[in-house]
This record gives structure tokens, C-alpha cells and sequence, in this order.
């Protein structure tokens, strides 16, 4: 199969396929699900299939459009590599759905959304302008809404109010800054544009767009609240999809096609700092357990803003590890928040206790994907962080270099609490438990391998990541 | 397979299989020890063998996989696989009707792994990996002890060294940039600016993995809540054997440590400061494992010292002691464990007269006690008699820190050795029929028999194993036989000799062996510093947590306080603009003509403006 064709397959199958979901299950639930499943994985094996043409350093342009003399899509090794992250966690979340979603309303709606959100993931993932960057960014807007209401009461509706404005708001901002760059550069093509100069009133207008999609401080907010959501939807949220595309987008815009004025260099680090910090806190205080992870992903968040924005290989290539480890880890810490929520109804942590008796398996992956986020060794995540911290000091960064290491013990420190109060001492739910079923146990026990196979066989990811990072500071220098 | 990976691969794999075969399973045990042996089989088969061993691992950016076997890592990988098969062999028994078996032996074959890996590697992320790995298992060994406590030491070990390892993974990353390399034995940096910042964030992993002030307070709480056999070989040898190395290899390869450099001054002071208040601490103990763990902080303060001074006489005393340390620590720890085992508790009040009911444990017991209190011709004595000579060349107030330590140390052990195995049989060595199995009865004798190998022909371990490691810079010296200063050995037995007086006056004086020391432990201003320590008013981890609490109820109040502009200010903003807006629409014809004319007349002005 040819290469371009793969990429429209990647982008469309998901994308048109999902308004065909609420179709197919009036007729069956179960094809419904399974094709959800398919479309997501057919995502996911085309960008497989790519990878071995963008690893040689090649890269895919498709759909050209002469009107406007523009490519639609394109592959380079980033792109591919984000591709794979998203659509791997994401189908693994719309596995974990079969279990999870089965005995809510509105399920039709449930993966025509999920698969529509992961399809424009992947179409922002491979566009090659700031026109479909801006369509797709929107569409997720608006899949993410209908999702975070998704239990349809008043306060949850009003929170998915809330996030969609602080978004919106946010994408508003960046279109002044494309049109500005269009002002500037005469075209929307990356390409093109990255052969001219950007201002930096652009920069500013395109960073609030990314900052509110990522939820980085102040514009973070919305994503503890958008917990009232579906746990597979938290997931959806946190780690394959709407948090991932801030990042993206930033690493798309302003690593590899617009260099940086040397400021962004410092400035968008101590953002990242105080953002990584604040939330950090954040998480030791509050006692809603799906809050406290997604104050964690605010956190987390901020180091791979450092990775990406410090401006050396070595931290570059830890923020793109960290993309990847982070995703498989806190997507687990969520699915495994879905599935004590279903046993116990309740999301306080003070409310709950010695649960790794009734249910091992949820604890165990739990705790395994936490020293992910930790960093600890042998798991994936401790190269990530190590990468990032490695590269801020290379950059002589070293006063923010120590602030995100007092962040990384923050990490380890709400963590345990975490799962101390979950898991440990006595149980105060009165009837203990069981498990989940078994689609959703085995769908976070495969997350909790995978985050300790990416770990101890680092070199695979790393290898894709050392292409991209090649790739980068080639057109960069 | 290149045999390097064995001992990284085999353990770990074991490891594995034990976490998965079924909990029935009989042969665990047999297993494990097994591996052990195997292990140790191939530690003696690598010893005084060089070797390499490269791969790419992570690609680019340093993380390579390269092993290094030379003579300090080989000694250290055959003392590793020593321990790990003498407490293989003890627990078998200790374990037994225990709960959580297959984890234990899981968690000791695999940080049996973790340590071949930190030592054989010479790549400084590759280390970092195994070393940070370790994190892990100390956590599971002491979730797994079974007190209600247990988890929540277990977290405070892994806060505490995982600061210190994340502090460590700065360090490793500043080294590796001004180096220009992470391979270990390619670096060679001189101290000053940027080089001793990453030399303290290193020593500060090492200090930290080896228990020294002021990382330690984890260790004399994993003593009550985590299982015995862990804390003979992880705070008792293994973390020693690992931490000192590392500190070695920091002091004499990766940086060079001059004598009566300010890093040097700074680690001595630690050093010492380490002896003194910890083996304060341990006097005061009323629990057989608590004192032990206190001396487990202390005996780490004399590596330090020596190693701190820079002098190959200290540098080869400081490892001298760690080797013995192990040894003798090991065998008190497992004497603990041999009477927990039998009388089921290890609290003094409860204990006394064991000396006649368990003969043998209280023989190891005795030598064991003798070698860590520095007696003449027990293998503590001539590794503290180097240190001593060391610390006195570095400055006479740390020779006095040293000394001071030793009589302490031995009034401790005298009132340990006193209350546990003489005086009346407390409440629960009434039913003590017999000594504990031959299974534990033989690691601690050959420990024992070590104490006294070891001293006796001190020349064998020192010739064999230490010189090799400074190599050159001993100049010719050879620090084995007797001790040069025969000044500084009668000072050491006057010493003991004084701790022993010591001793007969407390006892006399209150009437008991457990009571020994408490006309110190009640001593004006002494009194006041016990009960701040009993209430963790020193504790940094207490301390350190006090501060995250201030920290994260500000930054919660900063973050309600963003939400606060989103869920109310932005809202009411909103209000207020519309309700003015709504104020300019009332309904009447004439103002609605006056606003459209307004707006023309700015519209019209504007075309024109730029028409022209």
C-alpha cells in the first residue's frame, strides 16, 4: 500500500468511521464495539506501517489540494511517533470501555465521540498546515465536551461548560496568532511558513492555545474538574489525546518548524516549573482520587514542557520519552480510578482503605504504573525523567533543574498517599468489593507491562525517539 | 551469553519465576538457595578476573550497557554473593510459617541482581538504573513485615532515598556533561565549582544508600516493622558493601579527593558526626534490633571517616571496615534473629538468661559484639586502628569523635550482651527449650569464625582484596599485621577498659544490665536532647514532610484561587457587561436612530480616512 494512502487511512477511517458507530449499534452492540475497536487500531497499524520509511529520515506528504497549493497531510518520524502513542493507549481505553461503559445511557454517543476525538487526534497529528491544525483542534473541542457532560447532570454539564470555553477560548487566541503568522509567512503551509520569520506577539497568541489545551497554569482548571467525566474518558483526556495535543502541537510549531526567540528558552521553563509545582501541591491536598491524578498530569506536564522547550537533543529526547511513558502510566492510574469507582461509588479517598485484598490486580497495575510516573527504574518512566533533567542541566539550566527535582519527590510523595489511602490500612467500604471485569483488568495489567517492558527494553522506543530528535535539530540547524 | 550478564540475569530471572509459580509450591526455599549458589559460584569463578562487556542499550545520549569486572568490583560482587547465600541458607528457616514467603525470596534475589549490576557497571546511567531499581525492592521487602506500621516505613524509605537518589541522578547528569562521557572509568575531574556541586550530589546518594546521618531515620524503624533477614543483609551488608563502594569509586576514580580539601574536611565531619550521635542513640535502646540498627547508622560513620580522609591509610581502613562490618553485623543481626525466633519477641525488658539456653547464638554473639567494639585481634580492631590512624594525621578532633565511638559502642554492647543473655530470664525466655536450627545456626558461625580469620590474618584480605583498589598511591606501605602506633592500640584498650568500669558502675547502680547506661541516658542536658530525638524532633524526613505540607496547602490555595477567577470573576465580569449593554437597549425608537447614526458618521469618517 502506498504511503500517502496509509496516512488518509490512518486520519479518515476513525474520523468518518465514528458517525457510522451510533448506526451500527441500533443493529448490534457488540459489532458496534468491535468496529469502535477496529477503527482505532486501524490507526494504529497504518502509523506502524510507516515506521519503518520515516525511520530511514524520509518523510510522507499526501493530499494535495492544487486551489490552495497545499499538502493536507504529512509523516515525519514525530508525527508517526505521536500517532502510535495515542492510538496504542487510546485503543486500549476503548477496550477497557467494553467493560467500563456497558451498563450507562447513551453508549452509542459514548464511541461515536471516543472514536471521532481519537480520529482528529491523529488528522492533528499528520496535518501539514495551521488550517486543518485549527479544524481538528476544534473537532476534539467538541467531542471532549459532549464526553466530560457525558452523565448529563447539571454540575457535570456545567464543568464540561467550563472546559470547552477555557479551550475554545484558548484555540481563539491561537487563530490570531496563525493569522498573524499567515501575515507574516503569506501561507498557512508549515513548510513555508518555517522558511520566514514568526513574531513573537504570535508565539504569545499561539501559546495560549496551547497552554489551555494542555491545561498548564493558569489555564488548568478545567482538567481536575473534567474528572466528573467517564474514567475511560479521563484517560481519553489525560493521557492519549487532549493534553497530548497541546504538547504536539507545541513540539509541531516550535521545535521543528519555527525556531524560538533564545527567551521562549526560559520563559516557557518557568512556566512549566510553577505549573509542575503548584499542581504537584495541589495533589497532596485534595481528597478526590480522580482529581488527584489529573493534578498529576498538570505535573507531569510541566516536565515535558521542560523536555521540549529547554532547546538541547538530550532533554528533547526525554520530553518525547516522557509523551510516551506518561501516557501508558497515568491512562492505567485513571482505568484503575474507573474501576475502584465502579466497586466502591465513591471517588474520596478518605473513604476508602485496604482495597489491594479485594482487588490485587487493579493494586498491583496501580502501583506499578505510579513509580512509573515516579521514575523509578527498571520501568519507562525513569528514563524520561532522567533525560529531562539531564538535559536541563546540559543547558546549565541548573536553579530550574533542582526545582523540578523538588517536583519529582512532590510526585513521589502524593503518589504513595494515593495509594496508601486506597489501598492500605483498614477498609471503610462497608461491603468489600470485587474486582473489575475482566476486559478492564486485563486492558490496565497490559499498560502495567507494557510500562515495565518500555523500561527494560528502552532501546526499541529510544531508537524511534533518536530519529525524530536527528530529524529535528537537522531542519532546526 | 557472556558470562558478565550472569549474575545480573540469572537472580532476576529466578526472581521472576518465584514471583509466578504457584504459593504452594514446596521448593522455594530450595530454589532460591540454590540460585545463591549459583550465584556465588560465578562471583568466585569472575574474581581477580578483568573483563568488559559494551552494547548500545538506549542509543545515543550515554546510556550505553557496559560491565566492567576489575578487582574492586570483583570483590565486591563475591562478598555481594557471600551474604546473599549465608542469608539464603538462614532464612530458610527464619521464614518458615511466615506470611508473604514468595515475595521474600522474589525481593532477595532480585536486589541480589540489582547490587551485581551497580557494581559491575561502568557506565554511570546503566548504574544509575540498578542502583534507583533497588528503590523498589527495599520497598517491597519491608511492606512485607507484616506490622501495621510496616507500609508506612516502607514509604519513608522510599521518600527518603528516593530524594537522594533523585539528588544522585543530578549529580550523575552534571558529571556526565563536564566529562564529556558517563563511561565511569573514562572520568577523571578535578573538584571546584560546578565538579564539587556534582561531587556532594554524589556523595550524597552513596552517604545515603550506605545509611549514614542525616538519611538513616528510616533504618531503625524498618528494624521493628520490616522481616529480620532484611535488615542482616540490606542495612546490616548489603547497602554498606554497595554505598562504600560507590563512595570509594567517587573518591578515587570518578573524582580525586585530595587530603585536607574542604570536600575532604566536609565528608570527615560527617563522618564523625554520624559515630557519635547515632551510637548515642543506640545506647539508649531498649530493643535488641533497634540498638543494632543505631550501630548500623554509627559503624557507617567510621567507612566515612576513613574514606573522607583521603590518606591511603584511612581509604584502606574505611574499606577494611566495611568488609568487617558486614561480617560482624550480619552475624548480630542474625543473633537477633535467632532469638526472636525462639522467645518471639526482641524487647530487653522481656529477655535475660539466654547465655545457657541458646549457647551457640550467644558464642557468635560474644565474638561478634568483640570484633564491632574494636577488641585486640577481632577484625574490627585492626580496620578501626587504620581509621584511627588516619583520622589522627586528618586532625586530632576526629581521632576523639572516633575513640569516643568506641566506648560507647562497647558500653552498649556490654549492656545488650547483659540484658539479653545474663542476669534473670525475663518473661518470655521461660519456655526456651533449645538454640535454633542448624540451617541458622551456620551462617552466623561462619561469620563468627570470619571475625576472628579476618583479624587474626588480617593480611589476607587486606593483600588480596584493598590493595589491589588504591594500587599505587599505598606507596609501598603495607598496612597488614599488627597496627604501626602501638600508642593508639593502648589507648583503644584503655578505652574498652573504661567502657567495662562504665558498665559495673550502672549496673551496680540501678541494679540491672538494661539499665547499665541510664546515668547517661538521664544526664543533665543529655536527658533533654534523648527526649527531643524519642520525639523526631531531628528527623528531617519529619521535617522535610512538615514543609511539603506548608508547601502544598499554599500552592492548593494558589490553584482554588485560579479557579476562583474562571468559576466567579469571569463570570460576574460577564454579567456586569451585559447588564450595561442591555441598560443602552431599552426599547426606545429614537436612541436606537441615535446609535445607528453614530455608527455611520465613525464608519463613513474611517472610509474616509483611508480612501484618502
Amino acid at each position: 500500500m502506498k504511503n500517502e494512502t496509509l496516512i488518509l487511512l490512518t486520519v479518515f477511517v476513525p474520523v468518518l468511521g465514528s458517525f457510522l458507530l451510533p448506526l451500527i449499534g441500533k443493529i448490534s452492540e457488540t459489532t458496534r464495539n468491535l468496529c469502535a475497536l477496529i477503527f482505532v487500531l486501524v490507526s494504529l497499524i497504518c502509523s506502524f506501517l510507516l515506521l519503518p520509511t520515516v525511520m530511514r529520515g524520509e518523510t510522507i506528504s499526501a493530499l494535495y489540494v492544487q486551489a490552495v497549493n497545499m499538502n493536507y497531510f504529512y509523516a515525519d518520524s514525530l508525527a508517526v511517533f505521536m500517532a502510535i502513542v495515542s492510538s496504542l493507549v487510546g485503543a486500549i481505553i476503548v477496550l477497557y470501555s467494553f467493560g467500563y461503559i456497558s451498563h450507562y445511557e447513551h453508549r452509542n454517543e459514548y464511541y461515536f465521540m471516543v472514536v471521532l476525538f481519537l480520529g482528529s487526534m491523529m488528522g492533528i497529528v499528520y496535518s501539514r498546515n495551521l488550517i486543518s491544525i485549527y479544524v481538528f483542534w476544534e473537532i476534539t473541542a467538541l467531542a471532549c465536551w459532549r464526553l466530560i457532560g457525558f452523565f448529563r447532570e447539571r454540575t457535570y454539564v456545567l464543568r464540561a461548560d467550563k472546559a470547552f470555553l477555557v479551550t475554545v477560548f484558548g484555540a481563539l487566541m491561537m487563530l490570531i496568532g496563525f493569522l498573524n503568522i499567515y501575515g507574516t509567512a503569506g501561507s498557512f503551509d508549515l513548510g513555508v511558513i518555517s522558511k520566514s520569520h514568526v513574531s513573537n506577539l504570535a508565539v504569545l497568541f499561539i501559546m495560549f492555545g496551547i497552554l489551555s489545551k494542555s491545561a498548564t497554569l493558569p489555564l488548568h482548571t478545567w482538567l481536575p474538574d473534567a474528572g466528573v467525566a467517564p474514567s475511560p474518558v479521563t484517560a481519553l483526556l489525560h493521557a492519549a489525546v487532549l493534553v497530548k495535543i497541546g504538547v504536539y502541537v507545541f513540539a509541531r510549531l516550535f521545535v521543528v518548524t519555527i525556531p524560538l526567540d533564545e527567551m521562549w528558552h526560559t520563559i516557557i521553563p518557568i512556566i512549566a516549573a510553577v505549573s509542575a509545582l503548584v499542581s504537584a501541591g495541589a495533589a497532596l491536598i485534595d481528597t478526590d482520587m480522580k482529581r488527584i491524578i489529573a493534578y498529576s498530569t498538570v505535573s507531569q506536564i510541566g516536565f515535558i514542557f521542560l523536555g521540549l522547550s529547554i532547546g538541547n537533543d538530550v532533554a528533547l529526547a526525554g520530553g518525547l520519552l516522557y509523551i510516551l511513558m506518561h501516557g501508558l502510566s497515568k491512562a492505567a492510574l485513571f482505568l484503575c480510578a474507573g474501576i475502584i469507582e465502579q466497586a466502591t461509588h465513591t471517588k474520596d479517598i478518605t473513604k476508602m482503605g485496604g482495597l489491594i485484598k479485594t482487588m490485587p490486580v487493579t493494586a498491583i497495575s496501580f502501583l506499578i504504573c505510579a513509580f512509573s510516573v515516579m521514575g523509578i527504574p527498571p520501568l519507562g518512566g525513569f528514563f524520561a525523567k532522567y533525560l529531562v533533567i539531564n538535559g536541563a542541566f546540559k543547558s546549565g539550566q541548573t536553579t530550574i533543574s533542582f526545582v523540578f527535582l523538588f517536583g519529582a519527590v512532590l510526585t513521589i510523595i502524593y503518589l504513595f498517599r494515593l495509594f496508601i489511602l486506597i489501598f492500605m490500612g483498614h477498609s471503610k467500604v462497608e461491603h468489600p468489593e470485587k474486582e473489575g471485569t475482566p476486559v478492564m483488568l486485563i486492558s490496565v495489567a497490559t499498560l502495567a507491562v507494557l510500562s515495565i517492558l518500555g523500561g527494560i527494553f528502552i532501546n526499541y522506543p529510544a531508537e524511534v525517539v533518536m530519529t525524530t530528535v536527528q530529524q529535528i535539530m537537522g531542519v532546526v540547524r | 551469553m557472556n558470562t558478565l550478564l550472569l549474575p545480573v540475569i540469572i537472580p532476576a530471572l529466578a526472581a521472576l519465576a518465584i514471583f509466578l509459580i504457584p504459593k504452594k509450591w514446596p521448593m522455594r526455599e530450595i530454589f532460591a538457595v540454590l540460585v545463591a549458589v549459583f550465584n556465588a559460584i560465578i562471583a568466585w569463578y569472575l574474581f581477580k578476573k578483568d573483563m568488559t562487556l559494551v552494547f548500545p542499550w538506549g542509543g545515543a545520549w550515554g546510556m550505553e550497557f557496559s560491565f566492567r569486572l576489575y578487582g574492586f568490583s570483583g570483590f565486591t560482587l563475591l562478598a555481594t554473593a557471600f551474604f546473599a547465600l549465608l542469608i539464603a541458607i538462614y532464612s530458610t528457616s527464619f521464614m518458615k510459617d511466615k506470611e508473604h514467603v514468595s515475595q521474600f525470596y522474589a525481593y532477595l534475589l532480585l536486589i541480589l541482581a540489582q547490587i551485581n549490576g551497580v557494581v559491575l557497571s561502568d557506565n554511570l546511567i546503566l548504574m544509575l538504573f540498578f542502583w534507583e531499581g533497588m528503590l523498589l525492592t527495599m520497598f517491597g521487602f519491608i511492606a512485607i513485615g507484616g506490622k501495621k506500621e510496616s507500609i508506612h516505613t516502607a514509604v519513608k524509605a522510599f521518600i527518603i532515598n528516593g530524594t537522594t537518589d533523585l539528588l544522585m541522578m543530578a549529580g550523575i547528569a552534571i558529571t556526565g556533561y563536564l566529562a564529556g562521557t558517563f563511561t565511569i572509568s573514562q572520568i577523571s575531574l578535578q573538584t571546584g565549582g560546578l565538579a564539587s556541586l556534582a561531587f556532594i550530589l554524589l556523595i550524597i546518594g552513596a552517604i545515603s544508600k550506605a545509611g549514614s546521618m542525616p538519611f538513616h531515620t528510616w533504618i531503625p524503624d524498618a528494624a521493628t516493622d520490616a522481616p529480620l533477614p532484611f535488615m542482616a543483609f540490606g542495612p546490616g551488608s548489603f547497602e554498606k558493601l554497595v554505598g562504600i563502594y560507590f563512595l570509594a569509586r567517587i573518591c578515587l576514580n570518578i573524582f580525586t579527593l585530595s587530603p585536607g580539601s574542604g570536600l575532604s574536611t566536609m565528608l570527615m565531619i560527617i563522618g564523625a558526626i554520624t559515630i557519635l550521635a547515632a551510637v548515642m542513640m543506640a545506647l539508649v535502646q531498649k530493643d535488641y534490633k533497634k540498638l543494632l540498627s543505631y550501630h548500623a547508622i554509627s559503624q557507617v560513620g567510621y567507612m566515612i571517616l576513613g574514606i573522607g580522609t583521603a590518606l591511603p591509610i584511612g581509604i584502606i581502613g574505611g574499606l577494611f571496615h566495611m568488609l568487617n562490618n558486614a561480617i560482624y553485623k550480619d552475624c548480630l543481626f542474625q543473633t537477633a534473629g535467632a532469638v526472636e525466633k525462639q522467645t518471639g519477641t526482641t524487647d530487653l525488658y522481656k529477655l535475660g538468661g539466654l547465655a545457657s539456653k541458646m549457647p551457640v547464638t550467644f558464642i557468635c554473639f560474644v565474638i561478634a559484639a568483640l570484633s564491632i567494639s574494636g577488641t585486640p585481634f577481632f577484625n574490627g580492631f585492626f580496620s578501626k586502628e587504620l581509621i584511627y590512624d588516619g583520622a589522627l594525621e586528618s586532625g586530632m578532633i576526629f581521632y576523639l569523635a572516633a575513640v569516643v565511638g568506641s566506648f560507647f559502642t562497647a558500653a552498649s554492647f556490654l549492656k545488650l550482651g547483659h540484658a539479653a543473655y545474663f542476669g534473670t530470664p525475663g518473661e518470655s525466655t521461660h519456655n526456651v527449650k533449645k538454640d535454633v536450627p542448624l540451617t541458622m545456626l551456620v551462617p552466623m558461625i561462619v561469620l563468627a569464625v570470619l571475625c576472628i580469620f579476618f583479624g587474626v590474618y588480617n593480611a589476607y584480605p587486606l593483600n588480596a582484596y584493598f590493595m589491589p583498589i588504591i594500587g599505587a598511591a599505598a606507596n609501598g606501605h603495607s598496612f597488614s599485621g599488627m597496627p604501626a602506633n602501638f600508642t593508639l592500640v593502648i589507648i583503644t584498650i584503655l578505652v574498652l577498659v573504661l567502657a567495662y568500669l562504665n558498665h559495673k558502675y550502672g549496673v551496680k547502680k540501678f541494679g540491672a544490665g538494661i539499665k547499665a547506661v541510664d546515668h547517661i541516658h538521664h544526664a543533665p542536658v543529655l536527658a533533654n536532647i534523648y527526649n527531643m530525638a524519642e520525639k523526631r524532633y531531628f528527623d528531617p524526613y519529619e521535617l522535610g514532610l512538615k514543609f511539603v505540607r506548608i508547601f502544598s496547602k499554599a500552592s492548593f490555595s494558589v490553584d482554588r484561587g485560579i479557579d476562583w477567577i474562571y468559576n466567579h470573576l469571569s463570570v460576574r465580569a460577564t454579567q456586569v457587561a451585559t447588564n450595561g449593554i442591555k441598560k443602552a437597549h431599552t426599547g426606545n425608537f429614537s436612541m436606537y436612530i441615535a446609535w445607528s447614526l453614530g455608527g455611520m458618521i465613525i464608519l463613513v469618517i474611517w472610509i474616509l480616512r483611508t480612501v484618502r
